[in-house]
C-alpha cells in the first residue's frame, strides 16, 4: 500500500495534477429542497470549501484529491433520503459521509444504510437530543450541540429578560418536538411556564388557528421552534397579521436573512439563538467565507467545514480512507492532546498527521467532541435591532 | 362592560373573520364540486387540482401585468388577472372533458369510474402545475395589505384586543356574494340554467324535452372552471399558493359539499360555512374569552379548547361522518343517496 | 395474445429491466427497488380484492398501510415499564369512560325510537362523558410522555419478533376497515371513496400526534430486524468464507496485503446484497400466499359471488345474496392485505415515520399498479405493482436525461433550460396520470385482463 502511495505521489508530482482516479469520495447529503433549501447551499460549499483547502494542500493521503458528491436528504422524506444514501454507499462509494442536516433524515440515514454499512456520518447540523441515543456502534458524529443544550439556552436568555411566562409553537417533526421537550423542562426548572403549546404542520397555507389558540393563553411571546422556509415563517406571519404577537423568540432553525427581507423591521425586539462562538477560529472562518462567497455568519456554515475537515483529517491520521479507519480516528483528532488547528491552518494539521504527530482540532466552532461524539457548543443571542441582527453575547 | 366588548373583539378577530372568510372560500369550491356532482354524476377529485391551475395562470399573468408596471391601485393585481385565467381553465376544463370524460359518458359508465379517470386527471393537472411553477409557495398579493391593523385598531378603540381585516379577507366575502348572486340569476332565470336544472332532476326527462345534453355539460364545465379559479385565486391572496395545500382542500370541499346535501347549491354554501366554523371553533381556545366575561374568581385554569389544533382537519371529516350517519342527504335535502 | 403469454413477455421484461439496473448501476440499488416492487404487488394485491372482485372504490390505502406499519412497531419495540406506571392507571381509567360512554350510546340509541327526546338524552352523555374521558386521558397522555421524552416517552411495545406484527398489522387493518364499512358501506360507492380517503387522514395525524403511542413525529427508530445485519455480517465467519469460495476468481490473481483489502471490499458490498436478498425471500414468500389464496377465492363459488355482486347488485340482491354484508367481508379483507403490506413496509425501513405518509404515494399510486395490471386480475396486480413502482423510481433519471437531450441545444445557462432540469422530478406525477389515463382509455382491462372461466359440462 505504502509503494503505492509513493507512486502515487511521484506520478501526481510529474504530472502536476492529479489524475481523476486519485479522488477520494466524500457524500455531502443536504436537503437541497425541503424546508430548508435556503440554507443548504452555504452549508454545502463550506464544507467544499474545506474540501478544496485539503486538495489543494497536496499531502493529503500523498497527494489524493477529496472530491465531494452531493445527495439530497429532502429534510423530511426519510424513505427518499435512505435511498439517497444508499446509492452514495453503494453506487458512488463514498469514503464517509458529512450530513444529513435534519434530524430525522439524519436517524434514518444512521440506522439503515450508514451504521449497517460501517460508514462513518458527520451531521453539521442534526440537533434532535434523540439521536445521543442512537446505537451508532461509534460511526455516528455531529458538529451541531444537541437541542438539549439549545433548550437549556433558551431558558437562560428568557429568564434573564425577566420574560417568565411564554407560548409555544413547534413544526411538528422530531427536531421541533424535541426542542419544545426540552425547552419545556428547563423553562420549568428555571421558574418560568409555558402557557400552551401548539405544533404547526409545514407547508400549510394558514396558521390563523394556531395562532389563535395560542393567542388565548394571554402570554406576550410567542417561541418559534420552526423552520424560516416553511411554518415558521408562516406562524410569524399570521401572529403578527393578527397583532395576537409581537415579539418572538426564535431558535437556530429560524436564523437567516431571509426572514428580515420578509418583516423587516417588525421583527425588533425580536431575539434569536444560534449555534456558535465568537472565537478567533469564527472569524477567520468567516473571512474565508466571505471571499468563497458564503453567506457570512449563515447557520451551520462552520459545522460544515468542521465536519468535512474532521473526515479528512481522520483519514490523513489513519493513513488510509478505508471507512472502518475513518472512524477509529475521528476522536483522536479532534480531542487533545496536540497542535491547536483552526479554520485555514488544514494543512498544517495534514502535515503534522503525516509526520506522525498528534493534533487537536478546534476549527470554526471550537470542536470538542465528548465519548458519544456529539460537541457541547455554544450558542449566539442575538436581538433583532433596527431590522438588523445584533450579537447580544454568546452563551 | 369594555370586558364584554374586549371578548367580542377577540371572538372576531380570531373566530368571526376568520371564519368568514374561510367559509366563503369553501362555499366557492363546495359549489364546484357541487355542479359537477348534479350534471355529470361523479365526485370530482381533480376539482382541487383545477383549483391550483387556475391560480397559477393568475399568478404567472399577475406577475407579467406587475412586471409591465400595470397595478390596480388598492386593491390586488391578481384581480386584473382573473379573466385571463379563467378563460385558460375553461379551455383546460373542455379539452379534458373532451379527451378524457366525453369517451365514458358515451359508454355510460359507472361513476366509479369516471372518479377513477378523475384522479387520473388530478395526477396530470398536478404534475403540470409543479413543472411550470414549481411546488413552492408562492406571493402574488400586491396593494393594501389590510383595511384595519389590529395596532391602529387598539389605538382607535382604546380596548385591550385588536381587530384585523385583511383586504384579501373582505375582497373574498365580497366577490364570493356576487358570484353566488350570479349563479343563482343564472340557474333560476336563463334558458341554459333551466335546461341545467331539468338536466340534473331528470336526465331522461330532460333529453326528451329536446335539451342538448353535450351542451349542458359544457356549460357546467365552463362554470366550475370560473369557480375553481375564482375560488383558487381568492384563497392565495388570503392564505399564500402553494399546490399542496390546493390539494389538501379537497376534503373540505367534499364534506361541504355532503354536508349541505349534494347536488344542491345551496346546500353547497351552506356547507362550506358549516364545516369552516366547526373547524375554527372547535380548535379555537376559549381562556382568554372567558377571562374577559366571567368575573376573576371563575376564571377558568384550562384553556378551554375542544379539539388540539392538530386535528383541526380532521373536523371536516367527523361532521361529514355524523351527517352520513345521522341524515345521509345532508342537512338541505340533496340527491337522494 | 393469451394471458399466460403475455405474463410471460411481461415478467421477462421486468427481469431484463432489473439486470439493466443492476448492471448499470449497482446490484445493491437493483435488489432495493425489487424490494419495494415486492411490498407494492401485496398492496396493489389488496386493493384489487376490493375493487376487482367487488367493486369497492377505497381510496383510503394510506391509512390501512399506516396502521400496519404502527403494528409493526408495537409488536417489535420492548415496552417501557416507567412509562405504563407513570400513565397506565390514567389510561385504564380513560379506557373504561370511552367503554361506558359507548354502551350507553349504543343502549338509548336501541331502547329509543327516533326523535327529539333521543338528541335530548344523548347530548349531556356525550358532553360529559368526553370531558371526563378528557380528564383522564389528557393525564395519562402528559405523564407518558414528561417520561425521558427525548428517547421515550411512549408506552413502548410488545417485544416480540417483528415478524409477527405482519399478522398483527392485518388484523388492526381489518379493524378500521370494519368501522368504516359500517358506516359508508350501502351508501352511494363515491361515499365510500370520500369516507376512506378522509380516515386514512385521520389514521395519519393520530400517529403524528399521539405521541404516548406512537411517538408521533419524533418516529420510533432502530425497530428489531428479522434478518441480519450488515456490520454483523462482515465479521462473521462463515459469510467471509464463503464469499472468499464465491469469488475465489477475482481473489485468485491477488495477494497478500491487497488480496485481504480486496476481500474486505467483497465482504462489505456482499453484505449489502445478502441482506436486501433475505428481505426478499421474506416477502417473496408472503407473496405467494397471499396470491395464491386470492387466486383460488377468486375461482371458488364464493368468488363467482362476488362478481355477481360486482356485475348486478340488484339482481345478486334479489338471488337472496346479502350485498351489504358481502363487501363488508370483502372490504376489510382486503384492508387486511393492504395493512400487511403496512407492516412489512416498516420492517424494511426499520423505522416508523408517521410524517412520511402521503397519499399520492400510498393511495393513488397502488390504484394505477391495479388499473394498469389488470383490475380484476390477481397477476395483473402483481405484475402492475413491478411496473409501476419500477417507473415512479426510473422516472426522475430518465426525466432529467430526457429534457437534457431535449434542451441541449440550448445554452448551458439559459434559465428556461434550467427550470425544466429542475423540475423534471415533477414529470412523474404527469407520467403516472397519464399511464393511468391511457389505460383506462384503450386497454380497459389493463396489461392482464380479468378471466372469465366458464363452466364446461
Amino acid at each position: 500500500m505504502k509503494k503505492l502511495l509513493l507512486a502515487a505521489t511521484i506520478l501526481a508530482s510529474l504530472t502536476g495534477q492529479v489524475l481523476a482516479a486519485d479522488s477520494i469520495k466524500v457524500g455531502v447529503i443536504l436537503g437541497y429542497t425541503g424546508p430548508i433549501e435556503s440554507l443548504t447551499p452555504d452549508m454545502a460549499a463550506s464544507a467544499e470549501l474545506a474540501m478544496k483547502e485539503i486538495s489543494d494542500s497536496g499531502i493529503f493521503l500523498g497527494g489524493m484529491e477529496m472530491e465531494s458528491i452531493r445527495a439530497d436528504s429532502t429534510c423530511v422524506d426519510s424513505a427518499a433520503a435512505t435511498a439517497n444514501a444508499e446509492k452514495l454507499i453503494t453506487a458512488d462509494g463514498v469514503a464517509a459521509i458529512m450530513g444529513a442536516d435534519c434530524s430525522g433524515v439524519t436517524g434514518a440515514i444512521a440506522n439503515n444504510v450508514a451504521v449497517p454499512n460501517g460508514v462513518v456520518m458527520v451531521s453539521p447540523s442534526a440537533t434532535s437530543p434523540g439521536l445521543s441515543q442512537l446505537e451508532d456502534k461509534g460511526y455516528f458524529f455531529r458538529t451541531a450541540p444537541s437541542d438539549a443544550r439549545q433548550g437549556e439556552v433558551i431558558a437562560d436568555i428568557l429568564m434573564s429578560r425577566g420574560i417568565k411566562d411564554i407560548a409555544v409553537t413547534y413544526t411538528n417533526n422530531d427536531y421541533g418536538k424535541g426542542l419544545s421537550d426540552s425547552f419545556g423542562s428547563a423553562f420549568a426548572a428555571a421558574g418560568g411556564s409555558v402557557s400552551m403549546v401548539a405544533a404547526h404542520e409545514d407547508g400549510k397555507a394558514d396558521y390563523s388557528a394556531e395562532v389563535g389558540a395560542l393567542a388565548a393563553s394571554g402570554s406576550k411571546h410567542l417561541a418559534v421552534f420552526g423552520y424560516i422556509d416553511q411554518g415558521g415563517k408562516g406562524m410569524i406571519q399570521a401572529s403578527l397579521d393578527t397583532g395576537a404577537f409581537e415579539v418572538f423568540m426564535m431558535a437556530d432553525g429560524m436564523f437567516g436573512e431571509s426572514l428580515l427581507e420578509a418583516f423587516g423591521t417588525d421583527l425588533n425586539g425580536s431575539i434569536a439563538t444560534v449555534p456558535g462562538a465568537e472565537t478567533a477560529g469564527a472569524s477567520t472562518f468567516s473571512a474565508m467565507a466571505e471571499k468563497a462567497g458564503i453567506t457570512v455568519g449563515g447557520p451551520f456554515t462552520g459545522e460544515s467545514y468542521d465536519a468535512a475537515a474532521l473526515i479528512a483529517l481522520s483519514m490523513q491520521a489513519a493513513k488510509s480512507s478505508d471507512r472502518a479507519a475513518v472512524q477509529s480516528k475521528m476522536m483522536d483528532v479532534a480531542n487533545a492532546p496536540g497542535e491547536l488547528i483552526n479554520p485555514g491552518e488544514l494543512e498544517k494539521g495534514l502535515r503534522i498527521l503525516a509526520a506522525g504527530g498528534e493534533i487537536d482540532y478546534v476549527g470554526a466552532t471550537g470542536v470538542e467532541f465528548n465519548d458519544l461524539g456529539e460537541v457541547l457548543g455554544s450558542y449566539k443571542e442575538m436581538e433583532v435591532k433596527a431590522g438588523k441582527y445584533e450579537t447580544v453575547m454568546v452563551r | 362592560m369594555t370586558d364584554t366588548l374586549n371578548a367580542l373583539v377577540l371572538f372576531s378577530n380570531f373566530v368571526l373573520v376568520p371564519g368568514i372568510a374561510y367559509g366563503s372560500q369553501l362555499a366557492l369550491g363546495a359549489l364546484g364540486v357541487t355542479m359537477i356532482y348534479s350534471i355529470l354524476r361523479f365526485a370530482n377529485f381533480a376539482h382541487s387540482d383545477m383549483m391550483a391551475f387556475g391560480t397559477m395562470v393568475t399568478v404567472l399573468v399577475t406577475w407579467w401585468l406587475q412586471s409591465i408596471g400595470v397595478s390596480f391601485g388598492p386593491l390586488p393585481t391578481a384581480l386584473l388577472a382573473l379573466p385571463f385565467a379563467i378563460a385558460a381553465a375553461v379551455v383546460m376544463s373542455l379539452l379534458i372533458d373532451k379527451s378524457v370524460y366525453q369517451f365514458y359518458r358515451k359508454k355510460r359508465s359507472s361513476p366509479a369510474i369516471f372518479v377513477i379517470a378523475s384522479i387520473g386527471v388530478m395526477f396530470l393537472l398536478n404534475g403540470i402545475v409543479r413543472f411550470i411553477i414549481g411546488p413552492n409557495d408562492q406571493r402574488f398579493a400586491d396593494g393594501e395589505r389590510f383595511i384595519i391593523k389590529a395596532r391602529a385598531f387598539k389605538k382607535m378603540t382604546g380596548l385591550d384586543e385588536g381587530l384585523a381585516i385583511k383586504t384579501s379577507q373582505c375582497i373574498t366575502v365580497v366577490v364570493a356574494i356576487l358570484i353566488v348572486v350570479a349563479l343563482f340569476w343564472f340557474l333560476q332565470k336563463t334558458r341554459t340554467g333551466k335546461a341545467m336544472r331539468a338536466y340534473s332532476d331528470n336526465e331522461d326527462l330532460a333529453l326528451l324535452s329536446g335539451i342538448n345534453p353535450e351542451r349542458v355539460v359544457m356549460v357546467t364545465w365552463i362554470i366550475t372552471a370560473a369557480l375553481a379559479t375564482i375560488a383558487g385565486t381568492l384563497y392565495g391572496l388570503d392564505k399564500s399558493f402553494k399546490p399542496f395545500t390546493y390539494f389538501q382542500l379537497l376534503l373540505p370541499f367534499f364534506a361541504s359539499a355532503i354536508v349541505g346535501g349534494i347536488g344542491n347549491p345551496v346546500g353547497a354554501i351552506v356547507g362550506g360555512f358549516v364545516i369552516a366554523f366547526s373547524e375554527v371553533m372547535i380548535t379555537y381556545a376559549y381562556k382568554k374569552f372567558f377571562m374577559y366575561l366571567l368575573p376573576e374568581s371563575m376564571a377558568p385554569d384550562g384553556m378551554i379548547q375542544l379539539l388540539s389544533t392538530d386535528y383541526k382537519f380532521a373536523v371536516s371529516f367527523i361532521i361529514l361522518v355524523i351527517v352520513l350517519l345521522v341524515k345521509p342527504t345532508g342537512l338541505m335535502k340533496g340527491k337522494v343517496v | 395474445m393469451s394471458n399466460s403469454v403475455r405474463a410471460t413477455i411481461a415478467f421477462s421484461i421486468m427481469a431484463a429491466l432489473f439486470a439493466t439496473v443492476g448492471f448499470g448501476q449497482s446490484w445493491s440499488v437493483a435488489l432495493a427497488i425489487f424490494n419495494l416492487c415486492l411490498i407494492s404487488s401485496i398492496m396493489a394485491l389488496g386493493v384489487n380484492i376490493q375493487w376487482g372482485y367487488a367493486g369497492l372504490f377505497n381510496v383510503g390505502t394510506m391509512g390501512f398501510a399506516a396502521l400496519g406499519g404502527m403494528a409493526a412497531m408495537l409488536v417489535s419495540k420492548s415496552p417501557v415499564p416507567e412509562a405504563w406506571t407513570a400513565g397506565g392507571s390514567n389510561l385504564f381509567f380513560a379506557a373504561l369512560v370511552a367503554v361506558a360512554v359507548l354502551i350507553s350510546i349504543v343502549m338509548i340509541v336501541r331502547r329509543m325510537g327516533k326523535g327529539p327526546l333521543r338528541a335530548i338524552a344523548l347530548t349531556p352523555i356525550i358532553i360529559v362523558g368526553y370531558f371526563a374521558f378528557r380528564y383522564f386521558f389528557d393525564q395519562a397522555s402528559n405523564d407518558i410522555e414528561a417520561f425521558n421524552p427525548a428517547v421515550s416517552g411512549y408506552l413502548g411495545g410488545l417485544g416480540l419478533p417483528i415478524l409477527f406484527s405482519w399478522i398483527v398489522g392485518g388484523l388492526f387493518a381489518a379493524g378500521a376497515a370494519w368501522l368504516v364499512g359500517r358506516i359508508a358501506l350501502g351508501l352511494r360507492s363515491d361515499y365510500l371513496a370520500i369516507a376512506t380517503l378522509g380516515i386514512s387522514e385521520i389514521i395519519i395525524a393520530i400517529m403524528k400526534n399521539e405521541d404516548w403511542l406512537t411517538r408521533g413525529v419524533k418516529n420510533v427508530a432502530g425497530l428489531p430486524r428479522p434478518v441480519p445485519y450488515e456490520v454483523n455480517l462482515q465479521e462473521t465467519e462463515w459469510f467471509i468464507s464463503m464469499i472468499e469460495s464465491l469469488r475465489s476468481g477475482t481473489l485468485s490473481s491477488l495477494s497478500g496485503d491487497e488480496r485481504t483489502s480486496m476481500l474486505r471490499t467483497l465482504v462489505m458490498e456482499s453484505s449489502g446484497i445478502f441482506v436486501k436478498l433475505c428481505y426478499a425471500g421474506l416477502f417473496a414468500t408472503v407473496l405467494i400466499i397471499i396470491l395464491t389464496l386470492s387466486v383460488k377465492a377468486l375461482n371458488s363459488p364464493w368468488g363467482r359471488m362476488m362478481r355477481a355482486i360486482r356485475d348486478n347488485e340488484i339482481a345478486a340482491g334479489a338471488m337472496g345474496k346479502n350485498v351489504t354484508k358481502r363487501h363488508l367481508q370483502v372490504f376489510v379483507l382486503g384492508s387486511a392485505v393492504v395493512g400487511i403490506a403496512g407492516a412489512m413496509l416498516t420492517t424494511l425501513d426499520g423505522q416508523l415515520t408517521p410524517g412520511t405518509y402521503n397519499p399520492l404515494r400510498y393511495t393513488f399510486l397502488i390504484w394505477v399498479m391495479v388499473i394498469v395490471g389488470g383490475s380484476g386480475n390477481n397477476l395483473g396486480s402483481v405484475l402492475g405493482g413491478f411496473i409501476i413502482w419500477f417507473v415512479w423510481i426510473e422516472a426522475e433519471p430518465v426525466g432529467v436525461w430526457l429534457i437534457d437531450a431535449a434542451t441541449n441545444w440550448m445554452d448551458e445557462s439559459s434559465p428556461l433550460r434550467l427550470h425544466l432540469m429542475e423540475s423534471a422530478q415533477h414529470m412523474r406525477l404527469f407520467t403516472m396520470g397519464l399511464v393511468l389515463l391511457l389505460v383506462m382509455r384503450f386497454n380497459p382491462g389493463g396489461i392482464l385482463p380479468e378471466v372469465i372461466k366458464r363452466e364446461r359440462k
